[in-house]
C-alpha cells in the first residue's frame, strides 16, 4: 500500500477490463512479433550469404551457361544437384588475364536404394592438385591426401550416414569407399556432400548408374585472381571468351536470393506498414472507449486536484504498459519464431550466421519502439480530449 | 476579514443557440471557520456557484478571492493545487473510483497533492482514522462496488478532509443517508468545523442544517439572496 501512486492505480485500471486489455496486447504483440521475424529472417539470411560466400575461398566461379542457380542451390542451399561441362574449360579459364589459381569439381547426385548406401546426398569429386576450396578443411581432418577408395564427410552428411569416429565402409556407385574423416563445419554447402578424389570419377561412371554425365566432364570451376585483379574483369573476359559458361564473382554470389528477398522484404514492410495503421486505429479506437467511459473519473480526479500532467502520466502509463506487453511479447514470439524457423531453412543453419547479441537487442528495441509507438500515437487524440475536460461538465454528465 | 470574497459573479452556457444564465451576478463573502448554507430548486445555480468556489469550473465574469488571490487569475496548474492543497469537495453523487478501495480512494488526492514519493507512511494511518471517524472503519479495504450507496457516500465525505483542506464544499452530501447517519455525519461536519476551523459551503434541502448556518442563502434562478432570521 506504501507504494500506491499513478503507475499502481494504471495497473488497477487495466486489471479493471482485461479481454480489452488482452485484445489490443495481443494485437500489437502480433504485429511486433511478425517485425521481429521479418528483420531477424533478412538479417540472417544476408550474414548467411555473406560469410558462405567468404568462406568459399574462390573469387570467381565458372559454371555450364544457365547453371547459376543450380551452383547457388549447391553452395548456399546445400541441394543436391548436377550440371556438367567439358573438362576442357579448365585450360580455357586458367588463360584468362590476371587468373591465379584454378581448381575443378564434380558433383554426383546419389540415389537411395538405387545406386548407394547412403542417403540422397551429393558427391563431390575435387582434384587434389589443385584444390584450394576443400583442402584447407582437409588436412585440418586428416592431415594427408585422400587415397582412390577413400572418402570424407561433411558434418550435416556425417550425421546422416551416422558417421562417428569410426572408419565406415559405404558404397558409392557400385564402388566400396571407406569413409575416413568429418569435414570441419564450414557453414557453407560442403556439409552436406561427401568427397572423393577425382581419380575416381572414371571407375564411378563406368560401374555406378551415374545420370547424365560423360567421361571428361566436371561440374564447376573455381578461379582465385591475382592479387590486386578485380574478380569482375575476370568474369567479363570469361564472358566475353565463351557462351558456354556462366562467370559469378564472389561478390555476386547469391545475389539473386537477395534480390528475391529484398522484393519479398518489400512487401512484408508494405504489409507491415498497412498492419501497423490498422494497429493505430484499434489502438486510437480502445482508447477512445476508454476515455468515454472515464470521462467522468477525470472529471472527479480534476475536481479533487489532479493536474493536466497528472492524467496525463496516468493515462500514458495503461497505454505504455499495453503497449510494452504487447511488444515484449511480440519480441518474445518473433524471436522464437526466426530460431525455430532457421532449423528448417539450410541458409540459416550456418551458426556462424547467427544474428549476435547486439543485433538481437537492436531488432528487440525497434520492435519494442514500434509497438508502444503504435499504442501511444492511437492514444493521443483521445488523451488531448480527455485533457481538456471541464470538470464541471462532465460530473454533471453534460 | 473575509477568506472567501466572490465578486458579481456570472456563468453562462450556450445550449442549442439558447444562452442560460446558470449563476447571474452573484456577490458574497464568507469568513474563515463559517459554516454556510444555500438552499434553492433544482437548476437554480447551486452546484455551478459551488464549482466556480471551488476552482472547476471558469467563470463567465467576475472575480473569486480566496485569502485575497483570485484563483482564476492562477493556471490550470495553480487551479489544481488550490483545489488538491486548500479544498476539500464533497458531490452531489457517489464519486468513488471503482477500482480504488476505500483507502485509496482517499489516498488518491494526496498522490495528486505531494506525489506518490511525497506521502508519508502515517498517510495510510490517517486515511483509516477518518474511515472510521465516519463509520467505515472495517470497511477499508472494500471496493467501492462493496458499498452501499450511503457507504460509498461516507467515503467520499472522509476523502474531503484528506489533505486538511480549508474549505469544504458540499454539494447535498448527505442526501443519500439515513437519519441516524446523516444526523452523526452533521455531528463530524460540525466537529471539524469547531475543532480545525475549517470553512463549509453546504448546498442543502435539509431545513435545519440550512438554519443552524452562520450564514443562510438562498438561490433562484441564478441569483443569490441572503436569509435573515429563522
Amino acid at each position: 500500500m506504501q507504494n500506491f501512486g499513478l503507475s499502481y492505480f494504471a495497473i488497477k485500471n487495466l486489471k479493471k477490463n482485461t479481454l480489452r486489455t488482452a485484445i489490443l496486447a495481443v494485437a500489437i504483440a502480433l504485429m511486433v512479433a511478425t517485425l521481429v521475424f521479418a528483420m531477424s529472417f533478412v538479417r540472417q539470411v544476408n550474414s548467411s550469404i555473406k560469410l558462405t560466400s567468404e568462406r568459399l575461398g574462390a573469387d570467381v566461379i565458372v559454371v555450364p551457361a544457365g547453371a547459376r542457380g543450380a551452383a547457388e542451390d549447391i553452395l548456399l542451399e546445400n541441394q543436391s544437384k548436377s550440371f556438367y561441362m567439358d573438362s576442357g574449360m579448365v585450360e580455357k579459364i586458367r588463360g584468362i588475364k590476371g587468373v591465379e589459381q584454378v581448381t575443378s569439381q564434380t558433383y554426383l547426385v546419389t540415389l537411395t536404394g538405387l545406386c548407394c548406401s547412403v542417403p540422397s546426398s551429393l558427391i563431390v569429386a575435387f582434384n587434389q592438385d589443385t584444390d584450394f576450396i576443400v583442402k584447407p578443411w582437409l588436412s585440418k581432418t586428416i592431415g594427408r591426401r585422400l587415397n582412390k577408395g577413400e572418402a570424407i564427410v561433411g558434418q550435416e552428411s556425417a550425421y546422416n550416414i551416422n558417421l562417428g569416429l569410426m572408419e565406415v565402409d559405404s558404397v558409392l556407385f557400385g564402388n566400396v569407399f571407406r569413409m575416413v574423416g568429418v569435414l570441419d563445419k564450414t557453414g557453407t554447402g560442403l556439409d552436406n556432400a561427401i568427397f572423393i578424389s577425382d581419380e575416381n570419377i572414371d571407375a564411378l561412371i563406368k560401374k555406378g548408374n551415374v545420370a547424365g554425365i560423360k567421361p571428361g566432364q566436371i561440374s564447376i570451376i573455381f578461379v582465385r585472381a591475382q592479387k590486386g585483379v578485380d574478380p569482375y574483369e575476370i568474369v567479363r573476359d570469361i564472358t566475353n571468351a565463351t557462351v558456354e559458361v556462366d562467370a559469378v564473382a564472389r561478390k555476386d554470389i547469391g545475389k539473386g536470393l537477395i534480390n528475391t528477398l529484398r522484393d519479398i522484404n518489400r512487401i512484408f514492410y508494405f504489409t507491415m506498414l498497412l498492419s501497423s495503421v490498422l494497429s493505430i486505429f484499434l489502438a486510437w479506437s480502445v482508447f477512445s472507449a476508454i476515455a468515454n467511459e472515464r470521462s467522468r473519473e477525470v472529471g472527479i480526479m480534476r475536481a479533487i486536484g489532479a493536474k493536466e500532467s497528472h492524467i496525463v502520466k496516468l493515462f500514458f502509463a495503461e497505454v505504455f504498459l499495453i503497449g510494452a506487453i504487447g511488444s515484449i511479447a511480440g519480441i518474445a514470439g518473433g524471436t522464437a519464431l526466426s530460431l525455430l524457423l532457421a532449423k528448417s531453412f539450410f541458409i540459416l543453419k550456418n551458426p556462424a550466421a547467427d544474428l549476435s547479441v547486439l543485433e538481437r537487442i537492436l531488432i528487440s528495441l525497434s520492435g519494442f519502439a514500434i509497438g508502444t509507438g503504435i499504442c501511444v500515437i492511437g492514444a493521443l487524440s483521445p488523451l488531448q480530449r480527455l485533457k481538456k475536460l471541464e470538470p464541471l461538465v462532465v460530473i454533471k454528465g453534460e | 476579514m473575509s477568506q472567501i470574497i466572490i465578486e458579481n459573479i456570472t456563468k453562462t452556457y450556450t445550449v442549442a443557440n439558447e444562452t442560460i444564465n446558470a449563476v447571474l451576478d452573484t456577490s458574497l463573502e464568507v469568513g474563515a471557520g463559517e459554516f454556510v448554507s444555500i438552499v434553492g430548486h433544482s437548476g437554480s445555480g447551486k452546484t455551478t456557484l459551488l464549482s466556480i468556489l471551488g476552482g472547476i469550473a471558469r467563470p463567465t465574469s467576475g472575480r473569486v478571492l480566496f485569502d485575497g488571490t483570485d484563483i482564476y487569475s492562477l493556471d490550470t496548474d495553480g487551479l489544481s493545487e488550490y483545489r488538491s492543497g486548500r479544498v476539500g469537495f464533497m458531490f452531489q453523487f457517489a464519486s468513488l473510483l471503482p477500482v480504488l478501495t476505500a483507502r485509496e480512494n482517499l489516498l488518491l488526492p494526496l498522490v495528486f497533492h505531494k506525489g506518490a514519493s511525497g506521502r508519508k507512511p502515517e498517510d495510510n494511518g490517517k486515511a483509516a482514522e477518518l474511515l472510521k471517524m465516519v463509520g467505515l472503519g472495517d470497511k477499508i479495504n472494500a471496493y467501492p462496488g462493496h458499498l452501499s450507496g450511503g457507504q460509498q457516500r461516507r467515503v467520499a465525505i472522509a476523502r474531503a478532509f484528506m489533505n486538511d483542506p480549508e474549505l469544504i464544499l458540499a454539494d447535498e452530501p448527505t442526501g443519500d443517508l439515513d437519519v441516524e447517519t446523516e444526523t452523526d455525519m452533521l455531528e463530524f461536519f460540525r466537529k471539524m468545523n469547531r475543532e480545525k476551523n475549517i470553512t463549509f459551503v453546504m448546498v442543502t434541502h435539509n431545513i435545519s442544517i440550512a438554519e443552524s448556518a452562520s450564514q443562510r442563502f438562498r438561490m433562484s434562478n441564478g441569483q443569490i439572496e441572503k436569509l435573515v432570521g429563522k
